[in-house]
């Protein structure tokens, strides 16, 4: 075990954190908004177009993501050529490999995120709407000011496990030649043939970033909880006090 | 002249006649209690009358507007809803806003208006239930008697022409039942056109203009307070008053 090289060599792979950053970031932004159109459509039962996402959700949680950036990286150029053959002004050759990377993973999150979306609204009382509907608000007004709302407490926890998991998958971009910690881990490694060395100083990176944005998002899954339920945001440990019903009903008099 | 009436009311679930061809009015000031077992019909046929479900068949007669029940233009839902609250069994209050926001939400974006003057209703009406000092309460910060009368609140504020309870002491303990009722009496004093469907009989019989007996899904019987229990015609409604215990 040659210490020395694991910490010679951590500098060169803290140097390249931002591109494993950058894609998940990118994708699970780009991936949500998607989603969140999935699952309006599938919410809505709005005919073929949500049984073709239902299909394609299917299909993408059912399949292993390295696959799919696979075919993504193989089959995206051949449809810009198709699309290119048919008068359609793209070029195919100078599709840049971040691209396909975020096109991959954007389609898995969206197609995840859809199901995390889709679970966090059935989690909202749909008296809450109904009770919202009674007091003269028009549908969408009730989605957003009452059942929207309540629903992103519900969704912030599976959304956090979704993007932690997403940091780790990126590892697998190094597979079609973008250099993010994974592949500057094997490029270092390579030197020398440490790659117990280099692998152990991956595995740290990966922790430190997974901590800290797992770390964030419960802070504001607690936040927003609070914020949404008790108002509260000052204090994100103390949890918010009952009343007892016999007590209510004095104070109530 | 009736202020809302409604013909030939029909919906079927699942192959379940859930409604059967009711037939209904309320004049301005009246208060109808709906009475009858669990499953006969009572709350939908309620939740029909503000369009949070949907007939198959049936016309309204609202105000002299008349509206289909089985297809509804949006902005006669909208208008219908503006002006018949509802109270719920489970208060449903909104659980992301304070009492007084769950009071405002309505009168600002229902019917428009500011937020000053929303503010000096919801307020009005927290001091009329005697829960002033929970206006920034969340739900969860409240007990069950406290919800439900700011339920009461919540629909009151609205002004509006009916207000329709449904059952709503049922999910209250005992020892809340009769602030929430006390409100509900008090309402009725002052003219409110009201539509209750409750279990609680010394109610009906102290208050209501016309008691009906719903079972399944048709409008067996109805009548004043005293026809109806101390003279009820139907077998089926002599078996549910003998059955069922006073004001439980």
């Amino acid at each position: 075990m040659d210490f020395h090289f694991m910490i010679d060599s951590l500098p060169k792979l803290i140097s390249v954190i931002p591109m494993t950053i950058y894609i998940s970031v990118v994708s699970v932004i780009v991936g949500f908004a998607l989603a969140a159109i999935i699952a309006i459509i599938r919410e809505k039962k709005i005919k073929v177009l949500s049984q073709i996402f239902a299909v394609l959700v299917s299909f993408v949680r059912g399949t292993p993501i390295l696959v799919q950036l696979y075919v993504i990286y193989y089959g995206l150029p051949q449809f810009l050529y198709y699309l290119q053959n048919q008068g359609v002004n793209v070029k195919p050759g100078s599709l840049p490999h971040l691209v396909i990377a975020i096109s991959a993973y954007s389609l898995n999150a969206a197609a995840n995120l859809s199901e995390t979306i889709r679970s966090a609204y059935h989690s909202v009382d749909k008296d809450q709407y109904q009770a919202a509907l009674s007091v003269g608000m028009t549908p969408s007004l009730s989605m957003r000011r009452i059942v929207i709302p309540q629903l992103i407490p519900n969704l912030i926890p599976n959304f956090s496990n979704f993007f932690l998991d997403l940091i780790k998958d990126t590892a697998l971009v190094y597979n079609i030649g973008i250099i993010e910690i994974m592949a500057k881990s094997n490029i270092i490694a390579s030197f020398g043939f440490k790659y117990l060395e280099t692998y152990l100083d991956a595995l740290l990176l990966y922790l430190v970033i997974c901590f800290v944005f797992g770390k964030i998002l419960s802070l504001t899954e607690t936040y927003v909880t609070r914020r949404v339920f008790s108002g509260k945001t000052h204090s994100v440990i103390k949890k918010t006090p009952q009343v007892d019903e016999t007590e209510a009903k004095v104070g109530g008099n | 002249m009736p202020l809302l009436t409604v013909n030939q009311l029909d919906k079927t679930v699942d192959n379940n006649h859930i409604l059967k061809n009711i037939d209904f009015q309320i004049s301005k000031g009246e208060v109808i209690v709906v009475i009858g077992p669990s499953g006969s019909g009572k709350t939908t046929f309620i939740s029909n009358l503000n369009f949070l479900n949907n007939a198959d068949k049936g016309e309204m007669n609202f105000r002299d507007k008349k509206i289909d029940l089985s297809s509804p233009k949006k902005d006669d839902v909208l208008w219908v809803r503006r002006h018949i609250a509802m109270v719920f069994q489970n208060y449903n209050l909104f659980k992301n806003k304070t009492a007084l926001e769950n009071i405002t939400e309505g009168l600002i974006h229902g019917q428009g208006k500011s937020r000053d003057e929303a503010n000096q209703i919801a307020l009005e009406e927290l001091k009329n239930v005697g829960l002033s000092e929970k206006k920034d309460a969340y739900p969860s910060q409240l007990s069950g008697g406290q919800k439900q009368r700011i339920g009461i609140a919540r629909a009151t504020a609205l002004k509006p022409d009916i207000i329709l309870f449904d059952e709503p002491t049922s999910a209250l303990d005992p020892e809340l039942v009769g602030t929430v009722v006390q409100d509900m009496d008090h309402l009725a004093q002052q003219g409110q056109t009201m539509i209750v469907v409750t279990h609680l009989m010394s109610f009906a019989k102290k208050v209501a203009t016309k008691v009906l007996f719903f079972a399944d899904g048709a409008i067996l019987e109805s009548g004043t307070p005293d026809q109806i229990f101390n003279h009820p015609k139907e077998k089926r409604t002599k078996e549910f008053l003998s059955a069922i215990a006073e004001d439980r």
